[in-house]
Order: C-alpha cells, then sequence, then structure tokens
C-alpha cells in the first residue's frame, strides 16, 4: 500500500464535507470573525476585544465558563453512570431503548418550557418546594436558595446534560466488552479495581470528548438561562442575544467580538483536549 | 422618482444625527448595489409584474377613492405583518376583523418580535414575498429605519388628526398607541394593593416582584427602570435612580429575576409584574383565576408609544397602506382602545364625542395618565447605555 | 464460569435518581396543564382539545417532521463517510474536524441567520425560500458538532482497520464495506446522532424564526408567550411526540441492524 500515491484520493473522500462546511459553516461564520475587528464607523480596531476584559463582560465569561464546565462535569460523571447503569448486564433491555429514546428528546428540551417545568418543580411555590416545606420541614426559600440564580441555572442545564452525554458515552460503553469484566473478575479485581485499570482508561478519550460538548452545549445555550433568570445571571450568550434581539442594538461588531470571545474560550478547550486525548488513547494502540 | 429623491435629501441630512460615517454609508450603498444587480432578474421581473397587475401606490390616502384602495389591495389579496402577539393592545381582533371586512388573509410572522428584529426582516427579506409589508417598531427604530431607507413614505386619510408629536411629518411613520408603565397584581395572593413603586418596598412584598424580562433587552422593562427612576428623584435624562430602586428591591428580597409570562402569571409564580398597562390589562381579562388588577403607579407614570411604518419594498404595498388606513380608521382606533391602549387619535375622537364610555371606564383613572411623561429617543438611547453598564453589576446576580 | 451477573445495587440506585429527576420537572408541568383557566384549579383537558383543535399545530408539526427526515439522511450521507474515512486514513484530521464541529457552538444562531440570510438573498427561490433548502442546509450545519461526537464515539468502539481489512480481503468494495460492515456496527452510534438531530429539528427556533418559516418550534414559543396552560399541555404533547418520533427511529434501525455482521462482540454486551 503507497503511503504517497493514496494520499491525494485519500482526501479527496472527505470533499463534500469541507465543502459543505465552507458554504454554510465558513462563509457566515468568517463574518462574524472579522466583523469581531471591525469598528462601527469602517475601519480595523481591537477596541472591541479590548472591550471584554472589562466588566461585566469579563464576568460573563467567568460566568459561563464555570456554569460550563460544572455542568459539564457533573453531567459527564452523572451521565456515566446512569448509562452504564442502563447498559450494563443484568438491567432489562427495555430500560436501555428508554432511557435513549427520552434523552434523545430531553437533550433539546430548552428554552421557556424548560425553564417553566423548573419553576413548576423548584420556584417559590414549585411542588417540591412545597413538598419539602410541608412534608419535611425544609424551607428551601427561607434558607436562601432561589432557582433564579446561577446555582439554578446549573440544575436545570443538567436537563439537558445528562441526556446528552447518555447519548454519546452508550455506543462507547458497548465497546467495553463483556469479556473484559468477566477476565477481571476471573483474575480476583473488584469492580472499583476494574474501572480504575480498565474501564475508564479505555473510556477516557469519549469522557473527554463528551466533556468537550457538553460544555460546549451549555457555553453556547441562552433560551433556558434567559427565561429563567431574565438575564439576570451574567453569562456571554445572553450579553450577545442583548445586542441582536433586544431594542439595544447598538454595535453589532462588538456582539461579534464577544462571540470571537466564545470560540477563543472553545478553542482553548480543544488545545487542552487534544494531548489529554492523545495520552488517553496511547494505551489502546 | 419624486419618492427616491426626496428620501436620498432626507437621508443626507439625517447622517448628522446618525452614527453611520460617510465611508460606511458609501459601503453600503456599494453593497446594496451589488445585491441588486444580484437580485436584478428576480426583482425587476417581479416589480414588472407589479406595475402590470395596478398601479403605483398613492403618498396620500386622500388622493385616492377608498373604493380603488380597497379593490388594489383586494388584488394583491394578501397581507405580512410581524411582530403583533394578538393579545397586544388587541392586534387579534385589529387582524381579524380586518380580514373579515377586506377579505385580505394576513400572515403574521414572528408574534414576539423585537423591533430589531422587524427592521432585520425588512432588511433580509427585500424582495422576497414572505417580507412584512408594514411594521410596529418602537420610536428609536422608526426613526433609524426611516433614516436607512426601510420605509415608504404615506399620509393615510386621518394623518391630520395625529397629535404632532406622535409622528414623523415627513410620512415615514406615525405613532399608533402609547401606554404607561403599570402594577399588574394577583388580588388572591397579594392582599394590600400597591398603588406606587414605594409600596413595591414593602416586606409583605418579598420574593414576588418581577419585570417582563431584562431591562438590556425588553422594551417593557427598560420602561420599569424609566417610571422607577420617575418616581425615585431622577427623570427622563437621568434613569439611575431607577436602577438603584431595582437593587434595593433585590437586596430586600422582593424582586425576583425571573421573566414574567402569560404562564407566571397564570401560576402565581409572580404575583406583581410590572408591565405595560395595556399587557396588564389583558392578562386580567385572559386569567380570571389569577384575579389580575391594575394600578398605574401614581409617584412614576412613564408612557412610551410605538410607530407605524409602511415597508419601501414591500410585497403587498396597496394592501400595506389599506391596513393603516383601517387601524387609524374610528373603527381601528378603537379596536386598540378595546386592547386597554391609548391610541393616537384619542383626544380628536374624544373631542368629536365617539369614544364609549365603557372603554374609557376599563382604563386605570384619567388623572394619573395626564402626568404621563415621554423619553425622546435620543434620551432613550442615553438611559439605556446607563442600564447596560449599571445594571449587570448592581441588580444582576 | 461464573454465573450472570445480577442487577447491582448501585445500578438501581443510579437509575432511580436518574429518574426522579427527569420525571418530577415533567409531572409539575403535567399538573400545571390541567388546570382550568376559569378557576385556576385542577382538573379539565381544556389545554389539550385547545391544541389539538388548532391548525397551526399540526401545520407546523408537520412541516417540521419532514424537515427533521431530511436533514437526518442529508446529515447521515455527509459526515458519516467522513467520519469513516478519516478514522481509517486520515487520523491526523481528526482535530481539526473536532475543532470545526465546535464551531456551531461559538456562532450563536442569532449571528449565523444573519450572515446566512446575506451571503444566499441571491439564491434560486427553490433554494432560499423554501424550508427544504435552506433551513435544511443551516439543520445541517446545527446538528454537526453531534453528529461528530456521536459518530466519533461510535467509531472509536470499533476496530475499523480490521473491519475494513477482513472486508476488502473478502472482496467487497468500498461502498459494499461501508454500508454492509460498517454502518452495521456504528448503528447505535448513528442512531443516536439522529435522535439528537431529530431533536435540534424540533426544538430549533432562532434561524426558523429569523427567515420567516413556520415549523413547529416557533408555534410552541408563540404558545408559550400568549398562553398559560395550553403551553404546558403543549410542552408535554411536543415531549410525547418526539419520544414517539425517537421510538420509531429504533425500530427502523434494528429491523436493518438484525442482519449485521458480527465482529468479535464488538456491540458489547448485547
Amino acid at each position: 500500500m503507497s503511503g504517497r500515491r493514496r494520499l491525494p484520493l485519500a482526501w479527496i473522500v472527505t470533499l463534500p464535507f469541507f465543502a459543505y462546511t465552507f458554504l454554510f459553516l465558513f462563509l457566515p461564520a468568517g463574518n462574524v470573525m472579522t466583523g469581531a475587528f471591525e469598528s462601527k464607523t469602517g475601519g480595523w480596531t481591537f477596541a472591541n476585544i479590548r472591550l471584554l476584559f472589562h466588566h461585566p463582560y469579563i464576568d460573563a465569561y467567568k460566568t459561563s465558563i464555570e456554569v460550563s464546565a460544572v455542568t459539564a462535569g457533573i453531567g459527564a460523571l452523572a451521565g456515566l453512570a446512569i448509562a452504564y447503569a442502563a447498559i450494563r448486564d443484568g438491567t432489562p433491555r427495555w430500560v436501555r431503548n428508554a432511557l435513549t429514546t427520552f434523552s434523545g428528546v430531553a437533550a433539546n428540551f430548552g428554552g421557556i418550557p424548560l425553564a417553566f417545568a423548573f419553576i413548576a418543580t423548584l420556584g417559590s411555590i414549585g411542588i417540591v418546594t412545597q413538598f419539602m416545606k410541608n412534608q419535611l420541614g425544609i424551607d428551601l426559600y427561607g434558607n436562601n436558595f432561589t432557582l433564579f440564580s446561577k446555582t439554578g441555572v446549573e440544575i436545570v442545564y443538567l436537563y439537558f446534560q445528562l441526556p446528552l452525554m447518555i447519548l454519546v458515552i452508550a455506543p462507547a460503553i458497548d465497546g467495553l466488552r463483556r469479556e473484559w469484566r468477566e477476565a477481571a473478575a476471573n483474575l480476583g479485581a473488584s469492580p472499583w479495581q476494574f474501572w480504575r485499570y480498565v474501564g475508564l482508561p479505555v473510556l477516557m478519550p469519549s469522557i473527554l470528548g463528551a466533556f468537550i460538548l457538553l460544555f460546549g452545549n451549555a457555553f453556547a445555550a441562552y433560551a433556558t438561562a434567559y427565561s429563567l433568570t431574565s438575564g439576570a445571571v451574567n453569562l456571554v450568550p445572553i450579553v450577545i442575544g442583548a445586542y441582536y434581539t433586544g431594542n439595544v442594538l447598538d454595535n453589532p461588531h462588538f456582539a461579534q467580538a464577544l462571540a470571537f470571545g466564545m470560540f477563543f474560550v472553545l478553542a482553548g478547550m480543544m488545545l487542552l483536549y487534544i494531548p489529554l486525548n492523545r495520552r488517553a488513547a496511547r494505551w489502546m494502540k | 422618482m419624486e419618492d427616491y429623491e426626496a428620501q436620498e435629501l432626507e437621508f443626507w441630512r439625517k447622517l448628522e444625527e446618525s452614527e453611520m460615517s460617510r465611508s460606511q454609508m458609501l459601503k453600503r450603498s456599494v453593497a446594496a448595489a451589488a445585491g441588486l444587480t444580484v437580485l436584478g432578474t428576480g426583482g425587476s421581473a417581479f416589480a414588472a409584474r407589479q406595475v402590470a397587475r395596478a398601479a403605483a401606490p398613492p403618498l396620500h390616502g386622500k388622493s385616492v377613492s377608498m373604493a380603488q384602495l380597497v379593490a388594489n389591495a383586494k388584488k394583491e389579496g394578501h397581507l405580512n405583518t410581524i411582530a403583533l402577539p394578538p393579545d397586544w393592545a388587541n392586534y387579534g381582533e385589529m387582524m381579524t376583523t380586518f380580514t373579515k371586512k377586506y377579505g385580505i388573509g394576513i400572515t403574521n410572522d414572528n408574534p414576539d418580535g423585537s423591533s430589531a428584529q422587524e427592521n432585520e426582516a425588512v432588511r433580509s427579506l427585500k424582495g422576497d414575498s414572505r417580507a412584512p409589508d408594514a411594521v410596529d417598531d418602537s420610536v428609536a427604530f422608526a426613526i433609524s429605519g426611516a433614516a436607512e431607507g426601510l420605509f415608504a413614505r404615506y399620509f393615510n386619510t386621518n394623518f391630520g388628526t395625529i397629535p404632532r408629536a406622535l409622528k414623523d411629518t415627513r410620512g415615514y411613520w406615525v405613532g399608533d398607541y402609547w401606554g404607561a408603565v403599570s402594577i399588574g397584581y394577583n388580588s388572591n395572593i397579594i392582599k394590600t394593593p400597591p398603588k406606587t413603586w414605594q409600596d413595591l418596598l414593602k416586606s409583605d412584598y418579598k420574593g414576588k416582584v418581577a419585570l417582563n424580562g431584562s431591562p438590556l433587552t425588553s422594551g417593557s422593562a427598560i420602561a420599569g427602570v424609566f417610571s422607577a427612576a420617575l418616581a425615585n428623584g431622577g427623570s427622563v435624562t437621568n434613569v439611575a435612580p431607577g436602577i438603584d430602586f431595582f437593587a434595593k428591591l433585590k437586596s430586600s428580597g422582593n424582586f425576583i429575576p425571573v421573566q414574567s409570562t402569560p404562564q407566571t402569571v397564570a401560576s402565581g409564580q409572580t404575583p406583581i409584574s410590572i408591565d405595560w398597562d395595556y399587557l396588564n390589562l389583558a392578562y386580567a381579562k385572559e386569567f380570571p383565576a389569577a384575579a389580575w388588577k391594575v394600578n398605574v403607579p401614581s409617584d412614576g407614570v412613564y408612557g412610551a408609544y410605538y410607530a407605524q411604518a409602511i415597508n419601501a419594498t414591500a410585497p403587498h404595498p396597496w394592501a400595506a397602506r389599506l391596513w393603516q388606513e383601517f387601524m387609524y380608521s374610528d373603527q381601528g382606533q378603537i379596536i386598540w382602545l378595546k386592547g386597554y391602549s391609548h391610541p393616537a387619535r384619542f383626544n380628536d375622537m374624544a373631542k368629536r364625542g365617539v369614544v364609549p364610555k365603557a372603554l374609557v371606564a376599563a382604563l386605570p383613572d384619567a388623572k394619573i395618565y395626564a402626568k404621563v411623561k415621554f423619553a425622546s429617543p435620543s434620551q432613550q438611547t442615553t438611559a439605556k447605555a446607563v442600564i447596560a453598564s449599571q445594571w449587570p453589576s448592581k441588580v444582576g446576580a | 464460569m461464573k454465573p450472570r451477573r445480577g442487577t447491582a445495587v448501585s445500578a438501581y440506585v443510579w437509575l432511580a435518581l436518574g429518574g426522579l429527576y427527569f420525571f418530577v420537572p415533567l409531572l409539575a408541568t403535567f399538573l400545571f396543564s390541567l388546570k382550568s383557566n376559569q378557576t385556576g384549579k385542577c382538573c379539565t383537558v381544556a389545554s389539550y382539545t385547545w391544541v389539538i383543535h388548532n391548525g397551526d399545530f399540526w401545520h407546523s408539526l408537520k412541516i417540521s417532521a419532514l424537515l427533521a427526515v431530511e436533514t437526518i439522511v442529508i446529515s447521515l450521507l455527509i459526515f458519516v463517510p467522513t467520519i469513516y474515512w478519516v478514522h481509517l486514513k486520515l487520523p491526523r484530521l481528526r482535530p481539526v474536524i473536532a475543532f470545526f464541529a465546535l464551531i456551531p457552538f461559538v456562532v450563536p444562531p442569532i449571528v449565523m441567520v444573519v450572515g446566512l440570510l446575506k451571503v444566499y438573498k441571491g439564491s434560486p427561490s427553490w433554494f432560499y425560500a423554501q424550508p427544504w433548502g435552506f433551513l435544511v442546509a443551516a439543520y445541517v450545519i446545527l446538528a454537526f458538532p453531534y453528529m461528530f461526537f456521536s459518530l466519533d464515539a461510535g467509531f472509536r468502539s470499533i476496530d475499523v482497520h480490521t473491519l475494513t481489512e477482513a472486508s476488502q480481503s473478502l472482496g467487497a468494495s468500498w461502498a459494499t464495506t461501508l454500508t454492509k460492515v460498517i454502518l452495521p456496527n456504528i448503528r447505535a452510534a448513528a442512531l443516536a446522532a439522529s435522535f439528537l438531530t431529530l431533536a435540534i429539528v424540533l426544538g430549533e427556533f432562532t434561524i426558523a424564526n429569523l427567515s420567516a418559516f413556520h415549523t413547529f418550534p416557533l408555534f410552541l414559543q408563540y404558545v408559550n408567550e400568549t398562553q398559560a396552560y395550553p403551553a404546558a399541555a403543549l410542552t408535554l404533547m411536543s415531549f410525547a411526540l418526539t419520544w414517539g418520533a425517537m421510538a420509531s427511529l429504533l425500530l427502523i434501525g434494528r429491523k436493518r441492524g438484525d442482519r449485521a455482521s458480527f465482529v468479535t462482540g464488538a456491540r458489547g454486551a448485547r
């Protein structure tokens, strides 16, 4: 197999993909990226980018990154646990199917319906709030808990983060062959040891990839946080939205700069991901 | 064509006021020209079909007979509107009555869109048959849209009876209705009705006060801040006291940052909602279970109006003008009044005695309304900048 | 030989916790949807009948369903061969594509649609004025990250090189290898990716809104902004509908998968 000669042909197969992404992703997105450096009067400037580092915009990035990391982390771990619980030997098959189909729906449940579902549950007169107050004697709102806060946003975001993780990691869990588990057990390994030395390392590349996906998913989410907190929680998409959808349209280039900043953060994540992924996948080949 | 030249003159005049520079203008016109040549074949064919269908639409409603206007509009057969929620100032009834009266169907896009989105739709969908024929913009966007050349000039038959302060004298837009900021409350849950902004600080209202969105994006919420400013030593040129008031409301625990929607109002999650009077009054009618009552805060009466404009490249220009004629006829104005808003021709109609007493009685006290203050578009712009910089740190989480 | 492992307690705990977290908010919505407009208390199905008798509900649902199917088909056609090829021949390209896959997250839909509308305004009306052209093109891009990471996880879990070599040494062409050998083995991943795409299309609001197409999410948003109890009813109905669509996708996927070739338990436990 002549590696040198095959290469040009190999690239051709990816052509439709690149053509498509160029036409429908790069052209519109490029507009954003270059627009971030334009000023309202038509010249080039770094002023928009510099403004990103001032309050409240830098705070928006901090909060967004925190919320995304927390929900991606919890989503990844809990999602993995739930997915494994549903897929493993011993759990009836219908549980897995119900879980994956439900996850497909819940992964894209968002905006006003999701916000309201949680308001009806954990809002100041939500059913769980009232249940806890009346039946368990725990007054959530009296103890300074409120759904309309950063914590509340994280709780609600998990509703689509967990299903996303479940969907993405399930095929990878399928790859954990039953024989390995049995072999480990035969060698006297406890379940914990199996996970530490076999299970998690095998799954780690997929877990990392899923984490990135969850992070990006939370980072870009807008409608849910807005409906829940009316923009009171300072998140980057909400600031961008304020420039595009509201009655405050003032400086579209600054909004593009905000999007550019998002791109930068996600690019940073990817740069972290590549070496981690290489380390994780190393022992497999 | 004379309209185009007049637009151009107007355009260069407005350049001083707008923030665009000449070079950006040139760039835009080059882009527009390029766009026009690309669209050339489609656009001109479309225009040719239009010309074949009917004569050029009029500048003055008075210059054509109503019968001819109706006939030409019917030939077009359809009307595209945008951002008109049916329960906002009774637009639902406005649209169904129009359709029933003239047999012209209406497609209403993006019912909850903002003025920015309306103007964007005019821009992006130019030449498309889905483009909106008319828009209902906040004044700031009506002005910027006119400067950008998005709108056509039209003087409807009743243009003269609209107060000068509520219209563009060149005919690019006309104010349609105005409303004031009000406090709506669920009288089942709230036992002592809040009548003023000061009242809202009472401890009975802990965790109960909400705005309709965030002042960074929602026009209604921005108006709430203005109204609070007026009640706390500020003015239409100084909204900082309003922001400080909300900060106080938040630290006392009364203010909850959730957007008040029909669901939160009906469920009682937002037992007090600060919103436009016509919206709060409509809630009262829609949700009898919530026993919703409305007060206009007597210590801060802030009003704002919206403006009608016709798309310069409307796919149904005659229908668009008929729509405007309908809304500004006595019948149309009363439909708006039924929606609890103050229609633009209210004073003229009251003078002629054609306003039904029952409708006036359904609104809060006229004496409070008499104190209303409006902010000019430039004052609003300044205020928005102040809000954008101060709100997140003082009131945001 | 060790006996088959029974159900572990920890599995039940996790499933129970997950179930509670997912189910209770839906229950709260359901209870709310049963309240009557007049009294604010239980129980009436008036909200549900309102939705069912609403013509816009059916109209927009049909449009969105067709859009979803079209998006899924086009996405799979573009992404499956590409990712397969990358795993097989061009592993260095993988991080590059993964990087591209993050771009749709970064460009907010609101920005994307303005850009798309500007760029494609002059295109022929069969593409631009119809949801089947313009909107699907945008939705395929939106689905791209989810498609990529799902399919990528799937391809990782099988031994692409061995399968391909085995298949080719048996004389199969590339097309046969792809459809008869590879595809059945990444069935779970492709299905997951399709689920996600379906959900995306049935939930995407901004782009459809600004390009003035009347899809189901627009109807949903409209009801949520103007109605109280019917909004809750509609939320649950759309949830159930989407779930039903997923379940049927699962059935379709399973029928074809039953004839799949098997390679050393690559499909895992079952």
